[in-house]
């Protein structure tokens, strides 16, 4: 026989004592009772999930039982659950987690979630799954308590490192798990040296830019299963035929489960997308086009020229940072930029802030605006305070009680939240349905992270969604290419993943900033942009030609 | 267990943990605990330290259950997941695992046999699980051991002292050897089934196995991180049967 039996002793050997002892004996009914609770509790068979019927309270929707059931039979307890932004893969995980947790598989679990999520994560699994989740305070935690939510970056350091590494996990959650897509980071090599028997990683995003990312990732949860990465490399590294792509996709497809919005059947509250045109005020006008004309100035690369364009796209208090460590750097430029500061002194008003002040005084709701620009960020809080708004900032590199604090702060008291874009992971905010990109991201995949704050379960509103876009900038090239052309927000996510991962183009952005860098008239911009839509478009062709 | 059937559950339990029921209707109870069951139920240790420490009476607080969503009363809403029901649960199975019962017949001169009988789990575990309950008498005179023995058991009325002008027969297998059998009995028929569950989890194990090995081929600096994800593999694929007692005890019954 194939199988080990092991018995428990310990009602063999209490048994022994009690018949020396003449007791004490219990009487029918406890027996009854006793057998009636373990009866309760057995697990009947192999396959389907016990944990619905523990969790009456919970809807749990079409997709999110069968991702839960399709990891539990088929994939073993490993599993990157890939769902688009809002469909609750946080519920997924917990229904996995509690699935194993009833049938005695797991008992202990460390969950590694960013900073500002850990306490929503504590709260969900206690209140909603009733697992004993305790989230990371004192290093003591990690050996007295079972189920412990953290964020990596404090997991990773020491003494918890050492302490970690003790211990052998049942199983390993990792939320916006995108983050370990870079093998060499030291998150990454962190997650890869726990002990691990089960494991999910949750992204809604598994490919931002590399094929090689979902290698790594893959790599993480079952090593070997897409190859060793010298085969990998050699194999999807460079030009592919659709026969290989097909392979790689059926081998992704048993550790990897991706539901698009529009496979659940779900009946999803609209988005609307509005676009507003912006002109620059004659002073804003006089600095872009200072900055554009100076262009062999800031010779270092041409990359922070662009990023300048951009800056003042937002504000010039953004662009000032920048010239500010430039000078530190190239005292030789110094003239240009002097010159350039004087223009800037000109500038008493943003037209785009004016904008999106006399927006959220219209919508008369709660508004999140995103910004690239931490300095933008403080300078809007401080405009719209002059005009009585309230606002709250928000940064991906505030503290988790800070996050949390930020968050009820915006829930209950301020009309705005002001995030930036390391900001714009990892919070849920339903509660508000008004999202405006005062600048818009050059990673499409960002964008999408964005606007999944607000549009998901649990949201009941329509999402509005307002773009600013600076006429007749570098702003209005990318949105061009970006929101027209590609057609970005009627895009499903997951279509762009496909043929961004088929292009196996350096990085979106990257490539973005090059054709604008590179191109020496409006002309030649248009030709080049116009070039890469249609390289778009037919790999999105033969994407769907493969499928 | 369906919810239907949680009060009428929630109900025996506290009476026979003596905790008197104050109010009932359908939906709903409200129980009087006794000092042992809110100590077993409420978590306040600290409470009854102090009122331990200054040698005064403490006073057990009330519980009230909801089994019903329509009942509008203060209370907690029991359902089939609700940690408070869990805690019911092991409370339950630790105080119902021995027993030694005397089956209570109304003739006179009746020889009661003695039985023992243990209900059994059985867990066939690896990377994934089910149970299997066997609930197994053994004749303590004969050796006879009869399957499915709670069948037989719940049809008859027990009590724990030997109903008056009866006698008991001395067993005469002990106790101990009588469980030895039904231990080898149990083995007996895991060895005469087949485990396909098993022979699937070994072909999982097999083929992640090789997969592992080939990544980390050659890759001699890793090989900490090898064993590591080696060891991580058996513990999830390694099928075993897990076996424990729930309850079991004497029973001395009426020869048929």
């Amino acid at each position: 026989m194939n199988v080990t039996v092991h018995w428990e002793k310990s009602w063999k050997e209490e048994f022994m004592t009690r018949i020396e002892r003449d007791g004490p004996w219990s009487n029918w009914e406890l027996y009854e009772l006793a057998l009636e609770s373990a009866k309760a509790l057995t697990i009947p068979q192999f396959d389907g999930l016990q944990a619905p019927k523990h969790l009456p309270h919970i809807t749990i929707l079409p997709h999110q039982y069968d991702v839960a059931r399709q990891v539990v039979e088929q994939m073993n307890g490993k599993a990157i659950l890939a769902d688009e932004v809002g469909l609750g893969k946080t519920i997924e995980a917990g229904l996995i987690l509690k699935e194993y947790m009833i049938r005695g598989l797991v008992k202990k679990a460390l969950i590694l979630v960013p900073a500002s999520l850990v306490s929503q994560w504590v709260q969900e699994l206690n209140e909603k799954f009733f697992i004993p989740a305790v989230a990371q305070r004192k290093s003591y935690v990690w050996e007295q308590c079972d189920v412990v939510v953290s964020s990596i970056d404090t997991a990773k350091k020491q003494p918890h490192r050492d302490i970690i590494y003790e211990q052998t996990y049942d199983i390993v959650i990792i939320d916006e798990a995108h983050k370990l897509k870079n093998n060499k980071t030291k998150n990454y090599e962190f997650v890869q040296g726990l002990k691990k028997k089960f494991c999910l990683l949750l992204t809604a995003t598994p490919i931002q830019n590399r094929v090689e990312e979902i290698f790594h990732l893959v790599s993480l949860l079952k090593p070997g299963h897409l190859g060793n990465a010298e085969q990998f490399q050699k194999r999807y590294g460079k030009l592919r035929t659709l026969h290989d792509d097909a392979h790689l996709k059926e081998l992704i497809r048993k550790v990897m489960i991706r539901h698009r919005r529009h496979d659940t059947g779900i009946e999803w509250t609209k988005r609307h997308v509005e676009t507003m045109f912006i002109d620059f005020s004659e002073a804003e006008r006089n600095v872009y086009e200072t900055i554009r004309q100076s262009k062999p100035h800031f010779s270092d690369t041409s990359l922070s020229h662009i990023t300048l364009l951009r800056e003042i796209c937002s504000s010039k208090e953004a662009l000032f940072c920048t010239l500010k460590s430039m000078m530190e750097r190239h005292p030789d430029i110094e003239t240009t930029i002097g010159a350039l500061l004087q223009k800037m002194n000109e500038i008493t008003e943003h037209t785009k802030a004016k904008k999106a002040l006399e927006l959220i005084q219209t919508i008369n709701d709660k508004v999140i605006v995103f910004t690239e620009y931490r300095a933008t960020q403080l300078y809007l809080q401080w405009f719209f305070k002059q005009h009585g708004i309230s606002s709250v900032p928000f940064r991906g590199g505030f503290k988790r009680s800070k996050k949390d604090w930020m968050k009820e702060l915006f829930q209950h008291r301020a009309q705005v939240l002001i995030a930036t874009e390391a900001g714009g992971e990892g919070i849920n905010l339903q509660f508000c349905n008004h999202v405006i990109n005062y600048d818009l991201p050059w990673n499409p995949m960002r964008l999408e992270q964005r606007i999944g704050r607000v549009h998901r379960l649990g949201q009941t509103k329509d999402v509005h969604i307002y773009n600013f876009v600076v006429r007749n900038t570098v702003e209005e090239h990318v949105f061009a290419l970006l929101y027209e052309k590609i057609r970005l927000f009627e895009r499903v996510v997951g279509e762009l993943d496909d043929i961004l991962m088929k292009l196996q183009s350096p990085t979106f952005s990257n490539h973005l900033e090059r054709m604008i860098a590179q191109s020496k008239s409006e002309g030649e911009l248009k030709i080049k942009m116009q070039n890469f839509v249609e390289i778009l478009a037919n790999t999105e062709e033969r994407t769907h030609a493969a499928r | 267990m369906q919810q239907d059937d949680i009060q009428s559950f929630l109900e025996r339990f506290f009476i026979a943990t003596h905790c008197p029921i104050l109010e009932r209707s359908d939906g709903h109870i409200r129980v009087q605990l006794t000092t042992e069951m809110d100590k077993q139920l409420m978590n306040r240790p600290f409470y009854w330290h102090y009122v331990e420490r200054i040698g005064a009476v403490g006073e057990p607080l009330q519980l009230s259950l909801i089994t019903k969503r329509s009942i509008h009363e203060q209370g907690e809403y029991i359902h089939f997941g609700s940690p408070r029901l869990h805690q019911i649960f092991s409370i339950a199975k630790m105080n119902g695992r021995f027993v030694r019962l005397y089956e209570q017949v109304f003739e006179r001169s009746v020889a009661l046999h003695p039985w023992l009988h243990t209900n059994i789990l059985l867990s066939y575990e690896c990377d994934r699980k089910q149970d299997r309950l066997l609930s197994l008498g053994i004749h303590l005179i004969s050796g006879t051991i009869v399957e499915s023995f709670y069948d037989v058991l719940k049809e008859k009325q027990w009590g724990v002292t030997v109903p008056d002008y009866c006698f008991t027969i001395s067993p005469l297998i002990k106790p101990m050897s009588g469980l030895a059998r039904l231990e080898a009995f149990v083995e007996r028929l895991i060895a005469s089934e087949t485990h396909e569950w098993a022979d699937g989890a070994r072909a999982r194990w097999e083929e992640d196995l090789a997969l592992l090995q080939h990544f980390y081929e050659g890759v001699e600096e890793k090989q900490e991180e090898y064993e590591n994800e080696k060891e991580a593999l058996r513990q999830r694929y390694e099928p075993r049967i897990h076996i424990s007692v729930i309850n079991g005890g004497l029973f001395y019954l009426q020869a048929k």
